[in-house]
């Protein structure tokens, strides 16, 4: 069966992630993650609703950024949803080279860095009010079994 | 939003160390561009970016790092990076970071490598 999720809205104002990003290595550790996974899980929240304000949301601070967290079966579920319609066009990858010698914008990280931390994500989850990104990280399985299922 | 960079500019011979107080963002572009503006900074043959334990840093800190290791890469400068968690030196790794930089686990190694 699945656990009830715990929902957390954001307004679309920069520096507010941090919120999300706390909560959900609260929701991490509780469910038995080690610390190198949290901080993984940190940067890859944080990044998500970074970009749901800024890209989504267009840091219109009356629109918000919901997260969804949910642990199913050893693997912690996360949303990030805004009301923007995702991405036009897909980010250019980055390349640090390029990137020193300005051949490319310095910014543009955040997707590059989420697909690396967590074990899957899909960025083009539609919602009924706009665009989601969907996370997942697994629990390995020697922790799965030790979890505090509460 | 969030707290404010406080950068403090000690030289060491020809090496000078940026000690990078708070959390790395966007928000600290201008901190960095006058910090590097001070000709202790752009002038010295090696600088060490020392940054607070615990520090948060985001994606938009790292471009405001690559904007600064572009320009030092420019001027041929030697950039060490110290005051990293074991998470950021992974970041940093991957991004790519320490192509341009080397980090070091102390100041006084880095001043010392430089």
């Amino acid at each position: 069966m699945k656990e009830v999720p715990v929902h957390i809205s954001l307004p679309s104002v920069l520096g507010y992630e941090r919120i999300a990003m706390e909560c959900a290595a609260s929701f991490a550790k509780l469910k038995g993650f080690q610390p190198d996974k949290v901080d993984d899980l940190k940067t890859a929240v944080s990044e998500a609703c970074m970009n749901a304000i800024e890209h989504g949301n267009r840091c219109n601070a009356g629109s918000n950024v919901l997260v969804i967290m949910q642990f199913n079966e050893g693997e912690l579920l996360l949303w990030v949803k805004d009301e923007g319609r995702g991405f036009k066009h897909k980010p250019e990858e980055p390349n640090i080279e390029r990137k020193i010698m300005r051949l490319q914008t310095p910014r543009g990280l955040g997707i590059f860095l989420i697909k690396r931390l967590v074990d899957h994500v899909d960025f083009d989850a539609a919602t009924d009010r706009g665009h989601a990104v969907h996370m997942r990280l697994s629990l390995p399985e020697r922790m799965a079994s030790n979890a505090v299922f509460k | 939003m969030g707290n404010e960079n406080q950068i403090v500019i000690e030289r060491h011979g020809t090496v000078t160390l940026l000690d990078i107080k708070g959390d790395v963002t966007s928000a600290s572009e201008s901190f960095f561009s006058q910090a590097y503006a001070n000709p202790d900074a752009s002038g010295a043959r090696g600088l060490v970016l020392n940054f607070s334990e615990g520090a948060y840093i985001n994606s938009g800190g790292i471009a405001v790092l690559i904007q600064l290791l572009a320009k030092t890469n420019k001027t041929k400068q030697k950039v060490g990076i110290t005051g990293l968690s074991d998470h950021f030196k992974k970041i940093f790794k991957m991004v790519g970071i320490t192509r341009f930089a080397t980090i070091y686990d102390s100041v006084s190694e880095a001043i010392s490598a430089l």
